[in-house]
């Protein structure tokens, strides 16, 4: 059933109001500070209050306008959406009090901007979950990849210019070919509803659906870094550390992949994929995706390069979830949405703590930091170990569901990729954790402060554990995957 | 005072051209009164747009003879849409630009409002009339009165671009002349409806295509289609900084304004099928977007490129006007007002950079946004929606452009609409990168006066935008249902 409810566009708009009042309290940080927090917690809490409806299988549902004759322009939230959505808005609670920490020890210049533009891309990442139609979802799209623009950009320095030019090129030429696929799909169906299940089902033209579809994924796949759509991912490393962590870990490319999990299961369908075979292309590209970065993450140095490469490899996982047209790897693909967002989240945390204490950067250079910095280096074995799938972390469940996917749509390489990747998952991170604990008298004058810096990482680590293991917090999230799974599946009927 | 409306329009811009030289005592006189009349016209015009929303067009007769004998003016949709615009804009701009004005004129601001008010006012003439001839002269009073505005601030480089206008633009106004002859010869009228309902009734002949050859040839240099827009980027850069802000937003709008008045409700589509001028129009538009956009991005002073950035945008407008559609059609005027209003703002916030600091091009705007944030976050507005980006008007008019190329199948022309955004962003990216990003002077610029004017212009624009953006759909379907009636 579908409930009309104005929170939705409350929830979304709550952050951009806020983006105006940082701007104009830019003078008094204390203030620009209340701001973003506040607007952070409110704002989950408008999403976490549409909870029931989604739970009992409601899609809460805001018109915003009509784009052509009969076309309209929605704001939707069904169980997809709503989950990347919790992850977006919790996510930010934590990443807002971890960026006062970070930004104030280092002395960053420009905070306003920096909190002004951060405040708008949950907007717009909101905008993008809740999205009712392809025009919405692109209008989202497009913003967020203007509004992060100034945040990787952010240092100023030579390197984060041009790092910004890549990203910039990369996100509006596919943001032009989204736009082409998407006034496309109008003229040949007359529809741009995210449909449960797909709604190209009565195109007969077989290579303009071809086309159709590599125009979106390209569209989607910049912001997903899929090969070789990728490249700009590890330059935008350069920004500071909150923002790879939020953005470049959940936000901007989880809605890359959450276009994908859109347009695979709302758009196409699975139906359409298989017929076609263009499931099993997706699969390709995205498996080579998950082993190629899985071996680049190996050779870098640099930890959040590395950690940017192990990115690119887990939001393939996603993709190739969702090219298996099969419910049950959808449903690992959408828990592993949220999951993989924890634990990078604790990872990247982690990472910029220390690079706020030490300015190391590298991974050769954190010989015994794990004893001077014990909370952080927990945070990044929980992260680490999870996000190599062990049982009773939450990487496990989803990688699980996966695999099942993998078995049982017959794709015995599918299986292989994710069972071999989740080996090099452990050969690139356990060594940075090895590394941390080994005994060394370097930075034996490293101090473990302010709380801001380590209290979000455990949380984080924290909420990877709550999601393995705990039953009930299991079947929350499980839940809402299968209800989106089998939307796609089964015509909306769990 | 229903049945007056259109000459009231024209009259309520027109008087203080008159009024001007009867109160010379008094300094801001001038100023003041075309403010007033500007904003009379454009209440008119916002009047006009409800009585058309209530489906009353506005016909008015001069000295009461009927349409094909006398001159007839009329505001139907499409006439008060641009009318709204016109007045709107040029009241704005006037009303912000006065600073520039006062400083650039040396000799006195008298002659600057008399002409900019006459050339508004010929404007509005345009828009209005139904009559070929008619359109005409208000086509030269336009074009003599602009000649003058560019070559107001008495530079060398001015009088030489306005010089290279009156060349070129005679040139224009000559062969659009000569095609309404033409025209003139093959169907014994001018009056536009008239035209319309004669040219469907003979059969196809040499004689009406030369004509629609030759006005198609004198419009598009009078727009500045690529490659007749060599008159077009110095005239913009070198003329005064009021003045450059008052004719780039509105005179090549109105050019194309005539163009589809011409090639869309006179020339009806059946006709039109007949004399295959538009598809010869496609290649140039095309050439006029890539060149327009190369050329942007390789000038360092910010007006030139804000110029070439038009030569670009006529060239878009111009190809999607090409696919003869009702949605591709909003689109261009949905595109025609965008793209005007966030011209508008950005030459104001041109003037205003060189006028409080000096800066003109590419390196003098390093650190922009520390020295004046506002500005440099309006200049950031208005350039996203000339790049298409939501939710700026820009973005739905480039939505409805394309949308209009793939509704009549042209595939690669709808790629082509798509990729002038990622050009337009090219260019305006260099130097919002430069205005933001780079390092450079931090001292911020003098406090602004009391009543910081251009800034207000700026900011409206940028708001307008966005209005736009929200407003778009609306448009659209006011559009269908009251400008594509025929």
């Amino acid at each position: 059933m579908e409930i009309v409810s104005v929170k939705p566009l409350l929830a979304l708009l709550i952050s951009a109001a806020a983006s105006v009042l940082i701007l104009f309290s830019g003078k008094r940080p204390n203030l620009r500070e209340f701001w973003t927090v506040t607007a952070a917690l409110v704002k989950t809490a408008l999403v976490l209050s549409l909870y029931p409806w989604i739970r009992s299988g409601h899609t809460v549902v805001w018109k915003l306008g009509e784009i052509f004759p009969d076309t309209g322009m929605f704001l939707r939230v069904d169980a997809l959406g709503f989950t990347f959505a919790a992850v977006a808005s919790a996510l930010w609670i934590l990443t807002s009090v971890y960026s006062i920490g970070y930004m104030r020890s280092l002395k960053e210049k420009d905070q306003t901007r920096y909190f002004f533009s951060f405040a708008l891309s949950l907007s717009a990442t909101l905008g993008i979950a809740f999205a009712g139609d392809l025009l919405t979802f692109f209008i989202f799209f497009e913003i967020l990849a203007v509004v992060t623009y100034p945040l990787v950009t952010h240092k100023q320095t030579d390197e984060a210019i041009k790092a910004g030019r890549k990203y910039l090129v990369y996100s509006l030429s596919a943001g032009g070919l989204l736009l082409l696929a998407i006034l496309w799909t109008y003229h040949a169906t007359g529809n741009l509803n995210f449909t449960p299940g797909g709604f190209l089902s009565g195109l007969k033209d077989s290579r303009m659906i071809f086309i159709i579809f590599f125009l979106f994924i390209y569209g989607c796949g910049v912001k997903a870094a899929l090969f070789p759509l990728h490249a700009w991912l590890p330059s935008a490393m350069v920004a500071p550390t909150p923002v790879s962590a939020l953005l470049h870990a959940v936000a901007v490319v989880k809605a890359g992949v959450f276009g994908i999990l859109r347009i695979t299961g709302f758009v196409f369908g699975p139906s359409v994929l298989k017929e076609t075979g263009l499931g099993d292309a997706l699969g390709m590209i995205a498996g080579f995706t998950i082993l190629g970065a899985s071996f680049m993450a190996l050779a870098q140095e640099n930890l959040k390069r590395r950690l940017a490469y192990s990115t690119i490899s887990q939001l393939s996982y996603i993709i190739l979830g969702s090219a298996l047209a099969s419910q049950t790897a959808y449903t690992g693909a959408v828990l592993h949405l949220g999951n993989h967002a924890m634990m990078k989240i604790a990872l990247f945390f982690a990472a910029g703590a220390i690079y706020c204490r030490t300015h190391c950067e590298n991974i050769s250079d954190l010989k015994g930091l794990g004893y001077r910095m014990p909370f952080t280096f927990t945070a990044f074995t929980i992260g680490a170990v999870g996000l190599s799938g062990f049982p009773l972390f939450s990487g496990f469940i989803s990688k699980w569901m996966l695999c099942m996917g993998a078995i049982d749509s017959h794709h015995g390489a599918a299986l292989a990729i994710y069972l071999s990747s989740a080996l090099l998952n452990l050969l690139y991170l356990l060594p940075i954790v090895i590394i941390g604990f080994s005994r060394s008298a370097k930075h034996e004058a490293v101090e473990e402060k302010p709380w801001t810096l380590w209290v979000p990482p455990i949380i984080a680590a924290a909420a990877v554990l709550a999601f393995g293991s705990v039953p009930a917090w299991i079947q929350i999230q499980k839940g809402l995957a299968d209800l989106a799974a089998a939307s796609v599946f089964m015509g909306g009927m769990p | 005072m229903v049945r007056q409306l259109p000459v009231l329009l024209f009259l309520s811009a027109f008087t203080p051209v008159f009024l001007i030289p009867f109160v010379l005592r008094w300094k801001r006189a001038p100023y003041l009164l075309s403010c007033a009349g500007l904003l009379l016209s454009a209440c008119f015009s916002v009047y006009a747009l409800v009585l058309i929303s209530h489906g009353h067009t506005q016909h008015y007769y001069f000295g009461g003879w009927a349409a094909p004998y006398g001159i007839e003016w009329r505001l139907d949709g499409l006439s008060a849409l641009i009318a709204t615009l016109v007045s709107t804009v040029s009241f704005f701009v006037i009303l912000g630009t006065s600073g520039f004005v006062q400083k650039e004129m040396r000799k006195g601001t008298v002659p600057y409002y008399m002409i900019a008010m006459l050339h508004i006012t010929s404007l509005l003439g345009i828009v209005m009339t139904a009559d070929l001839f008619n359109l005409f002269v208000f086509i030269e009073v336009a074009s003599l009165t602009g000649y003058a505005l560019i070559a107001a601030g008495g530079s060398k480089n001015g009088l030489m671009a306005s010089y290279r206008y009156v060349i070129l633009g005679t040139i224009g106004a000559s062969f659009y002349l000569l095609g309404v002859g033409y025209l003139y010869a093959a169907s014994g009228t001018l009056n536009m409806a008239d035209m319309t309902r004669i040219l469907t009734s003979i059969p196809p002949s040499k004689t009406v295509m030369m004509g629609l050859l030759l006005i198609l040839l004198g419009l598009c240099i009078k727009m500045g289609l690529f490659p007749f827009h060599s008159w077009l980027p110095n005239a913009y850069t070198f003329a005064p900084d009021g003045a450059s802000a008052l004719i780039a937003p509105l005179s090549t709008k109105v050019m194309i304004y005539a163009f589809i008045r011409i090639f869309g409700w006179i020339i009806q589509a059946p006709v039109l099928t007949d004399y295959p001028v538009i598809s010869s129009l496609r290649l140039l538009a095309i050439a006029a977007i890539l060149a327009g956009s190369v050329l942007a991005f390789k000038q360092d002073r910010l007006k030139k490129m804000l110029a070439y950035s038009s030569v670009s945008q006529i060239g878009l407008m111009m190809l999607a006007f090409s696919f003869q559609n009702p949605v591709a059609l909003t689109g261009v005027l949905l595109h025609m007002i965008c793209h005007s209003v966030s011209k508008a703002g950005l030459f104001v916030i041109a003037a205003t950079a060189h006028h409080r600091l000096g800066a003109e091009t590419l390196e003098q705007f390093e650190g922009f946004a520390k020295r004046m944030p506002a500005e440099a976050f309006f200049f950031c507005m208005a350039g996203l929606s000339l790049i298409g980006i939501p939710p700026f008007g820009g973005f739905f008019s480039k939505w409805y452009m394309v949308s209009g190329a793939l509704e009549s199948r042209h595939f690669v022309s709808a790629a082509i609409v798509i990729f002038s955004g990622l050009l337009t962003a090219l260019y305006i990216f260099r130097f919002l990168e430069k205005m933001f990003f780079a390092g450079g002077k931090t001292t911020p610029s003098g406090p602004r006066e009391v009543t910081d004017f251009p800034f207000l212009i700026s900011a409206l624009s940028a708001l307008g935008l966005l209005a736009l953006g929200i407003t778009a759909p609306l448009l659209f379907r006011w559009s269908l249902n009251h400008v594509l009636i025929n």
